[in-house]
């Protein structure tokens, strides 16, 4: 298969079950609202070291948010709901608390409630008060008034937790770090304009792809050498000598379809620049196909096949 | 669903209408509700017209009351009221959950020991109003008279009027609190004058500072 000139590998990128949540965030304008979601979302790249995968999903008008204010949706990512529940307390605690203006809402319904405020009341030391609100279609729901310096922090008790897919990805593999940068930035602009997905690495770039293993005993993971250029001729290695930089789009999701609608709105964006410009391959990563429970094959999902 | 109407008679003596909340009322048939005993020697075919038309929420109206109908939503615990005339003494005292609407004026202890829900009085409130109150939402467009917040323990007393100063009440300044927001908005699903609510300028007292003193008074600034 080729698009505009880029190869597309008979290949396909390994996910994992995850749970997610979406939280959205409010402040006084966007620019705050930015703060405390870049706080919240920061260090949150891969569940490797960070313990979850965040990203902000979109941004949010005044009709679309609880209070009235403008806000953007977080999305957030963890292998399973324990650690999931961990890291949104601390994250809400010293991020979205502590920022000036900011409140946060549940941004999901589910069966699977997790705290949001709950414990995060106990800040107000005595003085926090609970209101019990209907919504738009008459449900009760609790929110916690916080006293802090800059007036009254406000939080929803709880949000949703539901089953989520995280770890789709595609690689980007071109004559030059220049022109597959290039390539990814087209990519990301391309996906983010999709919901439900969020591309948790720096600028939603990863560079450091890894493989299983190591020959260091205490290693679990190590760098994905087949795939680095500098090492082409001593590796078994995956590129040929056109090819002198490959960067990876990682994407985690809420179903199996968000991703797919979303590597095809990614990969057809990258290819967008084509062999002229040096994009020269897409791949994707995977373990062999016997560690993840979903297989993202490319070809099908370019041709449009977005079911599992 | 049903939506009951029971439009009142005029009366000479007070009534106890605690035995009229959505929950109970629920299903019955015309002859049923007016068949419920409110006193011993009154049923409610005695005091009220009764009407009932199916509709998607659980809801009561009162058309036509006066002080004299006294305990109206008293402990309800789900569903809708609403008072389109005055309201005696006790209206949404011990109120558990649901919304309350008085167009008109309610008379003493409102919302009394009110735990949870929305008790809306478009009127003046008479005295006491909001005593022993442990949780909930109770606003006021008119005025609101002697021992406002009375005892009161937690929960919230919107008012469009400042009321008198009170020893154990405690001026905590004037503030814009982002959750009136959200109390707008689900105002504005109701029919009622306070859907038209839209500052969150508010002046905030902290009390009843003769007991628990968690509650608070907000006085809708322009």
């Amino acid at each position: 298969m080729v698009i505009n000139g880029v190869e597309i590998d008979d290949t396909f990128a390994e996910a994992f079950n995850m749970r997610g949540t979406r939280i959205l965030i409010t402040a006084q304008n966007l620019r705050w609202a930015y703060n405390a979601a870049n706080a919240m979302t920061g260090f949150a790249t891969s569940v490797i070291g960070c313990g979850v995968e965040a990203g902000i999903e979109r941004e949010l008008s005044e009709d679309e948010t609880p209070d009235g204010r403008p806000g953007l949706s977080v999305l957030m990512f963890a292998m399973g709901s324990k650690v999931l529940m961990q890291q949104l307390e601390t994250r809400m605690g010293q991020c979205i608390l502590t920022c000036p203006t900011a409140a946060a809402f549940a941004g999901i319904e589910s069966e699977d409630i997790i705290s949001l405020g709950k414990n995060l009341r106990f800040f107000g030391d005595g003085y926090q008060v609970s209101k019990q609100i209907p919504d738009a279609n008459g449900k009760l729901k609790r929110y916690w008034r916080i006293p802090v310096m800059d007036g009254e922090f406000l939080t929803e008790e709880t949000t949703g937790m539901v089953r989520a897919i995280g770890g789709g990805n595609f690689l980007v593999l071109g004559a030059s770090q220049a022109q597959v940068l290039t390539a990814c930035e087209a990519a990301i602009d391309a996906m983010r304009k999709l919901p439900n997905v969020i591309m948790p690495f720096p600028g939603g770039v990863v560079r450091s792809g890894s493989k299983v293993g190591s020959k260091y005993p205490k290693m679990f993971a190590s760098t994905n050498d087949a795939f680095c250029p500098t090492l082409k001729g001593v590796v078994k290695s995956e590129l040929d000598s056109r090819v002198e930089s490959v960067m990876e789009i990682v994407v985690n999701g809420l179903t199996f379809e968000d991703i797919a609608v979303s590597m095809k709105a990614g990969i057809e964006a990258a290819c967008g620049l084509g062999k002229d410009n040096g994009i020269l391959r897409i791949s994707a990563g995977n373990y062999g196909g016997k560690l993840g429970q979903h297989h993202f094959k490319l070809r099908p999902i370019l041709s449009g096949e977005v079911s599992a | 669903m049903s939506q009951i109407t029971l439009t009142a008679k005029a009366v000479a003596r007070s009534v106890d209408c605690r035995a009229l909340l959505p929950e109970a009322l629920q299903g019955k048939t015309v002859a049923e509700i007016a068949s419920i005993k409110l006193a011993a020697n009154l049923s409610v075919a005695d005091v009220f017209e009764v009407s009932v038309d199916t509709a998607s929420e659980a809801a009561v109206t009162f058309k036509n009351t006066t002080s004299a109908h006294q305990y109206i939503g008293f402990g309800m615990t789900t569903g809708q009221i609403s008072v389109t005339g005055d309201a005696g003494d006790f209206l949404g005292a011990q109120l558990q959950n649901g919304v309350l609407i008085c167009t008109g004026n309610a008379g003493a202890r409102a919302g009394d020991r009110m735990r949870r829900g929305m008790l809306l009085i478009e009127g003046n409130a008479g005295d006491y109003c909001g005593s022993d109150m442990m949780a909930g939402t109770l606003g006021v467009l008119g005025t609101t008279g002697a021992y406002l917040g009375y005892g009161m323990k937690r929960g919230t007393l919107l008012l469009a009027h400042t009321p008198a100063a009170q020893a154990t009440w405690i001026d905590c300044g004037s503030h814009k609190l982002p959750f009136l927001n959200i109390l707008y908005k689900s105002f504005k699903r109701l029919d009622s004058r306070f859907a038209q609510i839209s500052s969150q300028r508010v002046q905030r007292w902290m009390g009843d500072m003769g007991g628990l003193g968690k509650a608070e008074i907000l006085v809708i600034q322009p």
